[in-house]
């Protein structure tokens, strides 16, 4: 800095430099540059004065000055180039050859390395934009207005253009007010053009993982709150009850009846259990009897064994006969769970040609009774 | 040791095979209730995962619902797929088969008048659709700039509050990216970088170009054939 004082004059450059008006966009990085210059301008001075004191000719003066416009050149033009780049990229622009013949220009001047590296970079910047166009050509798309496709899109949106431009923004968008509805009318058509599977949600919502502590207290009211709701209608509940019971009860002796009465007319031939309590004309009433000769044998009243051929035979037990106690205790400590289907219904009717009930059915008095549970 | 064996037999492909606990034989394992278990918590997994659109993970699928049952991975996974297909309707899609990655897409033509999907996210598919739209016709490839230059033309902007979308730069970028509707890459020797823009996998296999094609001739009142070389493109991908 104190060669720069002592030599009285600025260099030339850098008053050039500082005289013409920074761009916005620039202005930092060419204060930068303009400092950088300037220091470079400074020892460049210092070490001309050196060369000058021994003695050689004033061209090389010239010489540093004319590179260091070079090199200024170079890089206005390549953040020219970079700022520019979309307008360079348009297809229908000349500039990027502008720009090639610019630096084209500058390079006849280029003597030394310093120069001819910043002409590199600048070439390299050149070709990546070169080589987008290229590929945008390549494309082989037919031409495609973005712009009037966008107007299309806003007409089906239902923008309103009588209002006029009440532009705030740059003088791109064009005046009109799009409705709140906009979005959502075309959010209407989209999902036709796409194969979206539709999201999964509980209807009810899902249910939390960890049981919630709180609720533990309410649930101990209510149930309390629940036996005193109980405790207050004892009358009205029995009555239900009892005629229930005792219809289950009706319907259980009548079928020991029947059972007995079968049995009576030969002692010798259990009866099989499907003949018994299937009743080919109903389901329904079939389930029934199988849960009416479950009664049966929970009161040690019927017994149900296999025979030979492991198909189930019942036969009533006679409460009087001693030896037979044990046994009736010991089979009440069985537990069978019979499962029938329709199908396997169907199945038992054909394969033992079973073409009557047994157990006859109720009178329709008490069937009705029944139903209204 | 066994295990590795084992699962060359089925031909299934690779598995990781990290934490290999001791496994008991497939016999004991491989009970058809146990599988049918394994294929309908598989298949409820996939329908809730697919709530916010991403891609569902491999290592995800075997870490929750697979577990132990790891060998019988491919058959699981098959016939989660057609449960799928037959009853709802829906389609198992790998969309990336190094890291194995899958989505679930509708497997039926959407019907008209249909409302799969709600208001919120009807509006999300419009933008999308737009977008998509925009990618394709100027050759499946755009830069952001490009992009964005656009959609300003539609009053939507990336560095505003949308009075739909919200954060709109956060939802393309962003959340259609996550979903595989988009996908972005940056391109190279820019300087600040700068990304374009082509069709994620999803897009590919929920949409196809002779769809969106037609949805742009809709809107602009064309025959698709209008764009020759874009209706010709078109046409040739019919997978």
């Amino acid at each position: 800095m104190s060669h720069a004082g002592t030599s009285g004059e600025s260099p030339p450059a850098a008053r050039r430099r500082r005289a013409r008006p920074p761009q916005p966009q620039e202005r930092a990085a060419r204060e930068e540059a303009a400092e950088a210059a300037h220091e470079e301008a400074a020892e460049e001075e210092a070490a001309g004065e050196r060369l000058r004191q021994l003695s050689i000719g004033d061209g090389d003066d010239d010489d540093r000055e004319h590179n260091r416009m070079i090199r200024s050149q170079y890089r206005e033009l390549i953040s020219t180039v970079q700022q520019n780049r979309e307008a360079m990229l348009n297809s229908k622009s000349n500039r990027l050859t502008e720009a090639l013949e610019e630096a084209n220009r500058l390079f006849d001047g280029v003597c030394r390395a310093r120069e001819a590296a910043l002409d590199a970079h600048f070439l390299v910047i050149a070709s990546n934009i070169g080589k987008e166009k290229a590929s945008e050509l390549h494309s082989e798309m037919s031409a495609f207005d973005s712009t009037a496709f966008a107007e299309d899109l806003l007409t089906f949106m239902g923008i309103n253009r009588t209002e006029v431009e009440e532009t705030d923004e740059s003088e791109d968008i064009p005046g009109g007010f799009l409705p709140t509805g906009a979005w959502q009318t075309i959010g209407e058509e989209a999902p036709k053009y796409f194969r979206r599977a539709p999201t999964f949600h509980y209807m009810m919502g899902s249910f939390k993982s960890e049981p919630p502590v709180p609720k533990q207290r309410i649930e101990r009211q209510r149930k309390a709150s629940r036996r005193k709701a109980e405790r207050a209608m004892p009358a009205q509940l029995k009555k239900m009850e009892e005629s229930h019971q005792e219809a289950t009860e009706k319907e259980v002796e009548r079928i020991l009846r029947i059972l007995q009465t079968h049995f009576e007319d030969d002692p010798n031939t259990p009866i099989s259990f499907f003949d018994f309590v299937i009743d080919p004309n109903s389901f329904a009433r079939t389930v029934e009897n199988v849960f009416h000769v479950s009664f049966l044998t929970r009161d040690g009243l019927a017994k149900i064994k296999l025979d030979e051929d492991e198909l189930p035979i019942i036969e009533p037990i006679k409460p009087s006969e001693g030896g037979e106690e044990e046994d009736s205790r010991a089979g009440a400590r069985n537990q069978v769970v019979i499962s029938l289907n329709q199908k396997e219904w169907k199945e038992i009717i054909e394969t033992f040609q079973i073409r009557e009930a047994m157990i006859t059915p109720p009178y329709q008095a008490t069937e009705e009774e029944m139903e209204t549970e | 040791m066994s295990q590795r064996k084992r699962s060359k037999g089925l031909g299934c492909s690779q598995l990781p095979d990290g934490e290999d606990d001791f496994i008991p034989t497939q016999v004991e394992r491989r009970s058809p209730e146990q599988l049918n278990q394994k294929v309908s918590e598989l298949v409820q997994f996939l329908l809730v995962k697919d709530q916010k659109k991403i891609p569902i993970k491999r290592a995800d699928i075997l870490k929750n619902i697979i577990r132990e049952y790891k060998d019988a991975y491919s058959e699981i996974i098959k016939r989660a797929d057609r449960t799928l297909q037959e009853v709802f309707g829906l389609q198992l899609v790998e969309i990336d088969a190094k890291r194995h990655i899958y989505i679930l897409i509708n497997n039926l033509p959407c019907a008209q008048g249909e409302l799969l999907c709600r208001g919120k996210e009807q509006e999300k598919m419009g933008l999308l659709l737009v977008i998509l739209s925009f990618i394709f016709m100027k050759g499946n490839s755009v830069k952001d700039s490009a992009l964005w230059e656009f959609l300003h033309l539609l009053r939507v902007y990336p560095g505003k509050q949308h009075g739909v979308f919200g954060d709109v730069r956060k939802l393309v970028t962003e959340e259609f990216v996550r979903q595989k509707y988009l996908e972005t890459t940056a391109i190279p020797l820019t300087d600040p970088p700068e990304f374009k823009y082509q069709w994620g996998p999803r897009a590919e296999k929920e949409t196809s170009k002779k769809d969106v094609l037609n949805f742009v001739a809709k809107m602009q009142g064309k025959d698709p054939k209008f764009w020759a070389s874009q209706y010709s493109e078109a046409n040739k991908a019919t997978t």
